[in-house]
């Protein structure tokens, strides 16, 4: 069967990243050099060609660029500089559009004005619900410390309040990456016509997904090990601050000072110190553009990186303020944390960079399904 | 006859030779044969000291006979003779045994391969006794040239020799010259135009006293040889003109493949699929549209349209890769938003500034889409209304390894070089050959790439193979300075070693003029015997050997000089 080759869709992917692929003249040297492609998953020279020859339902089924996680071999030995790795990002920039049903995701991608400016509206909307909404509810500031000395921060943002309101998002949250998930699952295993994958391998290979989430073992299998853990150690520690954050906010958001080496302390400070070592990593990489992986920077990439650093620093700032009863400065860095948190959540996990916590390892549980798949039972006409 | 006296000179070089044969032992094997006067061994016989020691000889010992056992004849010979010439002998009265390509570097036992050097040099020995002085012979030359053909090389031959003040008749088949170039727009890789170069050159030919041209004039027959030919050409059906001159080029260029024959791109069913000479004929017009006026909204150029593949031409076409480049840049400039698709096989971009142009082709939207050449050609078919376009071409894409569909409203096909049509007629009469391609042959592909084994003939541009503009005019350059350079000598040296016919011997067969290759022989109707033009003759032995009664004597190749040869490698074992 043969598929129609787009030249236009080729043109519209050049708007998610930066890279001349028509360059590339197809020697497989990238193929070679990458630790990650294997044998059924060959990548990024097949990848580039879908590229240049614009074969859209070829792209969209694809499940390879998630499987890259960009040590820059590629682009640093590719004899044309045509930068497969750049070109790898940019794939999984367009997926991440394709996947989401709303559209927003390629609005987000391919106009700064969408992202920044939905960005800033959402701040706004939580800055007027602090200062305007959870007063007129009749909830205020107050100046009034504990017996201990620190802020009465519940008073000032009602632990059920702001706890209902994270459960929301979490839903929203939460059914638009699983929407989305469940978009990626259809192109990439159900629409395939000829192989069906049986339920008992679903179940099998679960464990994959769950290994793949915690310990991205496929990050390891780069040359440069150190990135593996630098970007481990951040997303443990966000992960630990997520669900904290949801799952257990009337344990984390106390007005009682608890002893440094409390459970909840010593958590929030791994959390601290992951997310702060894994960003300054990130964010020195990418001002130093010593390696390929940090060279080319997208607006997201950027917008990612200040915000979580905004969002850790504010909060770093709440809890010393908090501790040594600055009710002001407290409430002031308590408004930022939240109008910076809210819209990257909003943003970031569904629609733009951060859904890549989802995709990858669901990508490497897909890819195991497709090894596994068998073809379909032709139907055999029923003449007699 | 004097007796003869015979140096034996045994070469070591360096290791090359004395490393698998024992030169000591060949050199006292034969120091006690009959006739030979001395024999000794050296390093280095080419060396100047090396060949000091022959002429030294010659005149201290009074040799009359030198053999040389060293490397092949091909290399040294001519060294080895005029030594021999310094030393006041005649050069024919020289013998070379090859022991170093023909012995020491194939064999690995030392035993073995001396054996075998004793019996060549032997063999050397015994020949040379028989050998007979001959006289060199020279021809003087025409300073006037035929050129066949008007396009650019013939042309840039043309002016190089008029420049030079020497006369050059010009012969064009067609009503104009130019040539292929007249026929182009642009060129690559610089994107200049065509018309700009060649017309200043026509013009310059046109205007040149040194040099006649005629138009519609084809060359039926030359006469003659190196330095005097002649013709009798017609021009206009009008009374034949006497032309003689000195030398001959030969530049009838080229023709382009016809892709009727090939069904899968349905040329002449569709008619927006055209040859790439007739898109240069709408990039002259200056609009680029489909039959039906539109401007194509997709262009296909298909690379490789007759070109390395073994049902049409096994050859490499050479120059339609960087023309298809070309037209990518020339179908951008004139319609920026159409899709553009590189249909090629492999892209050759071999020539100085090439690759750079094939990597700023990259740069400019276009899609490069790869086919086996071998497996499956791209296939053209009619598009259904639905599909937005004029055409669909269904090809295998081997990069991607998918079956793919492309929607085409314009093909441009990329046709190969083909040998010009009926050049038969040429090649007799200039006495040169053609190889499977119908290309003519050149005297040696690396070292003599524009003379033939017809002395004074030379072979230029597209009719040699399929090349570019720079190099057809090199070659132009090239054998207007080696015809140049035969007029400033004022005579050429002729072939020595030819053929004589024994008149009393000759029974008037003819066999001989039927094998000759260079038309050398001619039958004498009046004595009924075959004449050898010596001049003609290169010396071949063809004749020589075809004759039933042994009447064709090939000088320095008589019967009792191989004979002796023979007796002399089956003496020793």
């Amino acid at each position: 069967m043969s598929v129609r080759v787009h030249p236009e869709l080729r043109n519209q992917l050049m708007q998610f990243g930066i890279g001349d692929w028509n360059a590339c003249y197809h020697c497989g040297t990238c193929t070679a050099m990458c630790p990650l492609s294997e044998e059924g998953f060959l990548f990024p020279r097949k990848k580039i060609r879908l590229m240049q020859m614009g074969l859209k339902n070829e792209i969209e089924s694809s499940v390879e660029p998630w499987l890259c996680y960009y040590c820059g071999d590629c682009t640093s030995t590719c004899p044309r500089d045509a930068n497969p790795g750049e070109l790898m990002m940019s794939l999984r920039r367009y997926l991440t559009s394709i996947y989401d049903w709303t559209g927003l995701s390629k609005k987000f991608y391919t106009s700064e004005v969408w992202e920044i400016g939905s960005i800033l509206l959402i701040a706004v909307l939580v800055v007027i619900a602090f200062l305007i909404g959870l007063p007129a509810m009749g909830y205020s500031f107050t100046t009034e410390l504990t017996s201990q000395g620190g802020v009465k921060i519940n008073s000032f943002a009602p632990i059920h309040i702001i706890e209902a309101f994270d459960w929301a998002m979490a839903i929203v949250v939460g059914g638009l990456l699983i929407s989305n998930i469940l978009r990626m699952y259809y192109k990439i295993i159900w629409k395939h016509g000829h192989t069906k994958v049986t339920f008992w391998v679903h179940v099998r290979e679960f464990w994959r997904l769950v290994f793949n989430f915690s310990v991205q073992p496929k990050f390891g299998k780069c040359d440069d090990k150190r990135y593996w853990f630098s970007h481990w150690f951040l997303m443990s520690g966000y992960t630990i601050m997520f669900i904290v954050v949801v799952v257990f906010l009337p344990w984390f958001q106390t007005e009682k000072i608890l002893p440094p080496w409390h459970l909840q302390r010593a958590l929030g400070y791994y959390a601290t110190f992951g997310l702060l070592f894994g960003l300054l990593v990130a964010i020195t990489g990418r001002m130093r553009r010593k390696d390929v992986k940090f060279y080319f920077s997208h607006v997201s990439d950027w917008l990612f990186l200040v915000m979580l650093t905004l969002t850790v620093i504010t909060g770093i700032l709440i809890h010393i303020f908090r501790i040594y009863g600055m009710p002001y400065a407290t409430y002031i860095f308590y408004i930022i944390h939240m109008a910076v948190l809210v819209p990257m959540i909003l943003i970031e996990v569904p629609f733009s960079k951060w859904s890549h916590l989802a995709y990858r390892p669901f990508a490497v549980y897909f890819q195991h399904l497709k090894t596994h798949a068998v073809p379909r039972k032709t139907k055999i006409n029923s003449i007699n | 006859m004097e007796e003869p006296r015979i140096g034996v000179y045994v070469c070591w070089c360096g290791t090359n030779i004395s490393k698998m044969v024992d030169v000591e032992a060949v050199t006292n094997e034969v120091k006690a044969l009959p006739n030979v006067t001395i024999a000794k061994n050296y390093k280095y016989m080419c060396s100047d000291p090396g060949q000091d020691l022959i002429i030294k000889d010659i005149k201290l010992h009074n040799l009359n006979r030198v053999v040389v056992a060293a490397c092949s004849p091909r290399i040294h010979e001519l060294t080895f003779r005029t030594a021999c010439e310094k030393a006041g002998i005649n050069p024919y009265l020289f013998e070379m045994a090859n022991v170093r390509e023909q012995d020491s570097w194939v064999h690995t036992d030392r035993t073995e391969a001396t054996n075998k050097a004793i019996d060549l040099v032997v063999a050397a020995i015994r020949r040379v006794r028989y050998h007979e002085p001959l006289q060199k012979r020279f021809v003087n030359v025409n300073p006037a040239t035929l050129i066949i053909g008007g396009g650019i090389s013939g042309l840039t031959a043309a002016l190089e020799i008029a420049n030079a003040g020497k006369q050059v008749y010009l012969v064009e088949k067609s009503d104009q010259l130019g040539g292929q170039v007249k026929k182009f727009d642009l060129t690559f890789p610089h994107l200049s135009s065509a018309q700009q170069m060649i017309r200043p050159i026509v013009q310059r030919v046109d205007n040149h006293p040194n040099i006649s041209v005629f138009l519609e004039t084809e060359i039926r027959e030359v006469t003659g040889y190196i330095g005097n030919f002649k013709t009798a050409i017609s021009v206009n059906g009008g009374d034949p003109v006497e032309l003689e001159f000195g030398n001959i080029i030969a530049a009838v260029g080229l023709k382009p493949f016809n892709p009727e024959v090939i069904s899968e791109y349905n040329y002449k069913e569709f008619p927006d699929v055209i040859t790439s000479f007739e898109f240069e004929e709408k990039l002259l017009a200056g609009r680029i549209l489909t039959v039906y006026g539109k401007e194509p909204r997709n262009v296909a150029i298909i690379h490789c349209v007759g070109s390395r593949n073994k049902k049409y031409h096994e050859y490499c076409s050479r120059v339609c890769c960087m023309a298809a480049l070309k037209y990518v840049h020339q179908v951008r400039a004139a319609l920026p938003s159409a899709n553009i698709f590189e249909i090629y096989a492999d892209m050759r971009a071999y020539g100085k500034g090439h690759e750079e142009f094939y990597a700023l082709t990259t740069h400019r939207q276009i899609m490069f889409l790869m086919y086996d050449q071998q497996k499956k050609l791209p296939v053209i078919n009619q598009a259904d209304r639905s599909d937005n376009c004029n055409m669909i071409i269904e090809m295998d894409e081997l990069l991607s390894g998918q079956s793919i569909e492309v929607p085409v409203d314009m093909v441009i096909l990329m046709v190969n070089m083909e040998a010009q049509e009926n050049v038969k007629q040429v090649v007799r009469a200039i006495g040169v050959s053609l190889c499977g391609n119908q290309f003519f042959i050149e005297k040696h592909p690396k070292l003599d790439p524009v003379a033939t084994t017809t002395g004074g003939v030379y072979i230029i541009g597209t009719c040699q193979g399929p090349k570019d503009i720079p190099d057809s005019v090199a070659q132009a350059r090239a054998a207007a300075a080696r015809i140049l350079g035969a007029i400033a000598q004022g005579s050429v040296p002729i072939e020595v070693t030819t053929a004589s016919v024994n008149e009393l011997l000759c029974c008037g067969c003819q066999t001989c003029i039927g094998v000759c290759p260079y038309k050398a022989i001619s039958y004498d109707e009046n004595n009924k015997v075959s004449i050898v033009n010596e001049i003609l003759c290169k010396g071949c032995g063809t004749c020589g050997s075809a004759c039933p009664a042994g009447a064709i004597i090939s000088k320095h190749f008589t019967d009792l000089q191989i004979l002796s040869e023979i007796e002399g490698v089956m003496s020793m074992s």
